[in-house]
């Protein structure tokens, strides 16, 4: 027994072995390194010395440093709780809408996923014409409705900057969470559903009682796939609004800050590339630390529905 | 079972080979490009392929075992790019480099050849250029290669539609603006949502003029001067009279837009740098485009030009050719590539000794006020944007500021100023 079990060991380990390695010399050791980094000064890419924590004692103590990185990260906690409220909330109502049998709902399904596959830099790039002042078709057909005394400079304005931003970021991942949703809804028992009707349930009924609690713990999934994407967000970012997260740093998130820190000239608002380490350090803890805690959040939720 | 695990073990192993072979056929290939030397020239123009690689061609025509390969990188991914190539050993021959402390980064990562000695040409360039590309204690480690100017452009045929003239001081400037918009036209082209354009085209070419030019800049420097002083603030204020005359909603028109809407001839002015003569070529032509330098404060003023110092060229110590790129760089530092360079990219000055003719007729222009001013660069570019926050950030964020009204003239000088603080510490 216990030798076919080492046998099966062994087996496994030669299906991980080829994975673990690539995530070991691709994603674990440039991690290290960059922490590694984030004790080191210096000029050029490689910094030279070792200074300890002083680069982190700089980034919360030096108003030069803690107010691009406070600024980023509030843009940030914005940014996920729009996105998050977009992706979740309209998602799972698209989701139980094309999961309802009516003509075409199969297209539906398909054609609400087409934007996940685009390229992040293609939809901000499409977003930033479409929104032009200038040549843009949106403040076009807004005026054409009438409404033209709403139109402001949608990505020029630090008030609505951060918010389109969002919803560009939404309105290409809002087919993931669709994709997510619709099948906690097809994993419903047709039974159950059939029997709800019976009883005279209404939509909303069958919303409210029967698919929401079952589908409550793919909003965990989804809420922390958002978190991940968001705080590791930069692509976006630097189609529409540009690395320096324009205007007046209004649509700077702690990914753009690091770009930015990391690996641009001084000129350009770099801090060399310890300090941009830091950063990174700094992201990976509040990645770290935000997942532990909304799993700890959703798991609990979910032990609470199960008693 | 055994069978599968015979196949896996199979499998793992042709797939290690395969990955060892295929790096190592990278590896050949590089070497193996026969006699012919190929030396990469990188930079950050990534418009100039087609002109670079005909400059080059001629120079090819006269060594004919040296290949100059041109391969720029876009501007915003430049510095990452090249800061990376050169960490890990793959940088190119050939660089293109930023002037002060931009470039001096580079060289402090021991990257870069000192040329002193190996280009004796050097010491007959105009000595503020090579300063841009030289180290505390004089060593060069660029070929000052092109420099910018800053001043308004502009349309004849909208100009020529109200009867209007070149204005030389500011009041006639505003006067044109004044007509122009009554007249309906949009009046500039510029926008706000890119703010280093505010800075470096649009106070330090146009705000010259009122801040005091290079006397200025080099008492900021020297921390005489301090950014909130009234010169500095006057020239804000200037910056401040523009805004009646932007387009509705400049604060959402990015850099791109606005060479758009000039280059289409939807605009009469455009505030703009030397370099965008090609730009406008491509965009409409450049028949109908005007340029005049920045308008004085008073008639009878000496103009306080903007001639930034653009482009140096840097040479990789580590290269695998360094004879090959010795005979390059002398043609570099020559007047007959000075000449290519100018005929090519016109609205890039070289600093080359020499006698040359300019072909373009707004590079002509531009050229024509430089004898009769005192030149400048850029406000903060030089010492005051070696630390974070850069001055040069600061200015344009200020301006940004100023323009969506969330800061006065006054109060924009101060921002800068507190943000500067490294600097007087």
């Amino acid at each position: 027994m216990l030798q076919a079990q080492k046998k099966h060991a062994r087996f496994l380990f030669m299906f991980i072995f080829p994975a673990f390695i690539i995530y070991t010399v691709f994603m674990l050791l440039p991690i290290l390194n960059s922490m590694k980094y984030s004790l080191y000064s210096g000029d050029g890419l490689i910094p030279e010395n070792f200074v300890g924590l002083d680069n982190y004692v700089k980034l919360f103590t030096e108003e030069r440093y803690y107010s691009k990185f406070w600024n980023a990260f509030s843009n940030n906690i914005k940014f996920f709780l729009i996105v998050t409220f977009i992706q979740n909330i309209l998602g799972f109502f698209m989701a139980v809408f094309v999961t309802r049998s009516f003509k075409g709902n199969k297209f539906m399904r398909k054609l609400s996923f087409l934007p996940t596959t685009l390229s992040v830099l293609v939809v901000g790039f499409i977003f930033k014409l479409i929104l032009n002042p200038y040549y843009g078709v949106f403040d076009k057909v807004l005026e054409a409705l009438g409404l033209g005394k709403y139109i402001i400079p949608w990505l020029g304005d630090p008030r609505s900057a951060l918010i389109i931003v969002s919803i560009a970021v939404s309105w290409q991942f809002f087919g993931e969470s669709v994709l997510f949703y619709s099948s906690g809804i097809d994993g419903i028992d047709d039974s159950i559903l059939e029997a709800a009707r019976i009883d005279g349930a209404n939509i909303w009924h069958e919303i409210i009682h029967i698919i929401l609690p079952s589908v409550l713990p793919i909003v965990g999934i989804v809420t922390i796939l958002i978190f991940i994407g968001d705080f590791t967000q930069f692509d976006i970012v630097y189609a529409m609004t540009g690395y320096r997260g324009d205007p007046g740093y209004s649509t700077d998130l702690m990914g753009s800050l690091f770009y930015r820190t990391a690996f641009a000239t001084t000129e350009r608002g770099g801090w060399g590339t310890g300090m941009g380490a830091t950063v990174a350090t700094m992201m990976f803890i509040i990645v770290t630390v935000g997942v532990g805690i909304l799993l700890a959040f959703f798991n609990r939720k979910k032990e609470e529905m199960l008693k | 079972m055994e069978l599968v695990k015979k196949t896996i073990l199979t499998m793992l192993i042709l797939l290690l080979a395969g990955t060892m072979a295929f790096a190592g056929g990278q590896q050949g290939s590089s070497d193996g490009a026969g006699e012919k030397v190929k030396l990469v020239f990188t930079s950050w123009r990534t418009e100039d392929i087609d002109r670079m690689n005909r400059i080059n061609a001629e120079f090819t025509k006269q060594h004919p075992d040296i290949v100059i390969d041109f391969q720029p990188v876009k501007d915003t991914e430049y510095d990452a790019q090249l800061k990376q190539s050169l960490a890990a050993g793959v940088g190119a021959d050939i660089i293109f480099l930023r002037s002060y402390d931009s470039g001096y980064q580079i060289y402090k990562t021991d990257s870069l050849m000192e040329l002193n000695s190996m280009l004796p040409e050097l010491k007959d360039f105009p000595s503020a250029a090579v300063a841009a590309w030289a180290t505390p204690d004089k060593v060069s480690y660029a070929i000052p290669a092109a420099g910018v100017v800053h001043g308004v452009y502009y349309r004849k045929s909208i100009f020529d539609k109200y009867g209007l003239k070149v204005p030389a001081t500011w009041d006639e400037f505003m006067k044109v603006c004044e007509t122009l918009k009554t007249g309906g036209e949009t009046v500039f082209a510029q926008g706000t949502k890119d703010n280093w354009m505010l800075y470096e085209v649009m106070y330090s070419g146009l705000g010259a003029n009122f801040y005091g030019g290079e006397e200025a800049r080099q008492a900021l420097m020297s921390k005489e001067a301090r950014f909130t002083d009234a010169n500095f603030v006057l020239a804000m204020e200037k910056m401040k009279e523009l805004q009646p005359y932007f387009p509705e909603r400049f604060e959402g028109i990015d850099y791109v837009t606005m060479q758009q809407i000039f280059g289409t001839g939807n605009a009469a002015m455009f505030m703009g740098g030397s370099w965008e003569i090609g730009i406008f070529e491509d965009l409409g032509g450049l028949d109908d485009v005007g340029y005049f330098a920045p308008p004085l404060a008073n008639k009878g003023d000496t103009l306080q030009y903007c001639f930034h110092v653009d482009a140096g060229i840097g040479f990789n110590k580590n290269t695998k050719y360094p004879e090959e790129l010795k005979v390059y760089m002398k043609w570099l530092a020559s007047s007959e590539y000075a000449q290519l360079y100018m005929n090519e990219l016109p609205g890039f000055f070289s600093y080359t000794p020499g006698s040359y003719t300019l072909t373009n007729d707004l590079a002509k222009q531009m050229q024509s006020y430089v004898a009769k001013s005192v030149p400048t660069v850029r406000t903060v570019w030089e010492k005051l944007s070696a630390q974070a926050p850069s001055g040069n950030e600061l200015v344009g964020e200020a301006i940004q500021l100023m323009y969506a009204d969330k800061a006065t003239p006054e109060q924009a000088c101060a921002l800068v100023d507190d943000g500067l603080s490294w600097y007087y510490e």
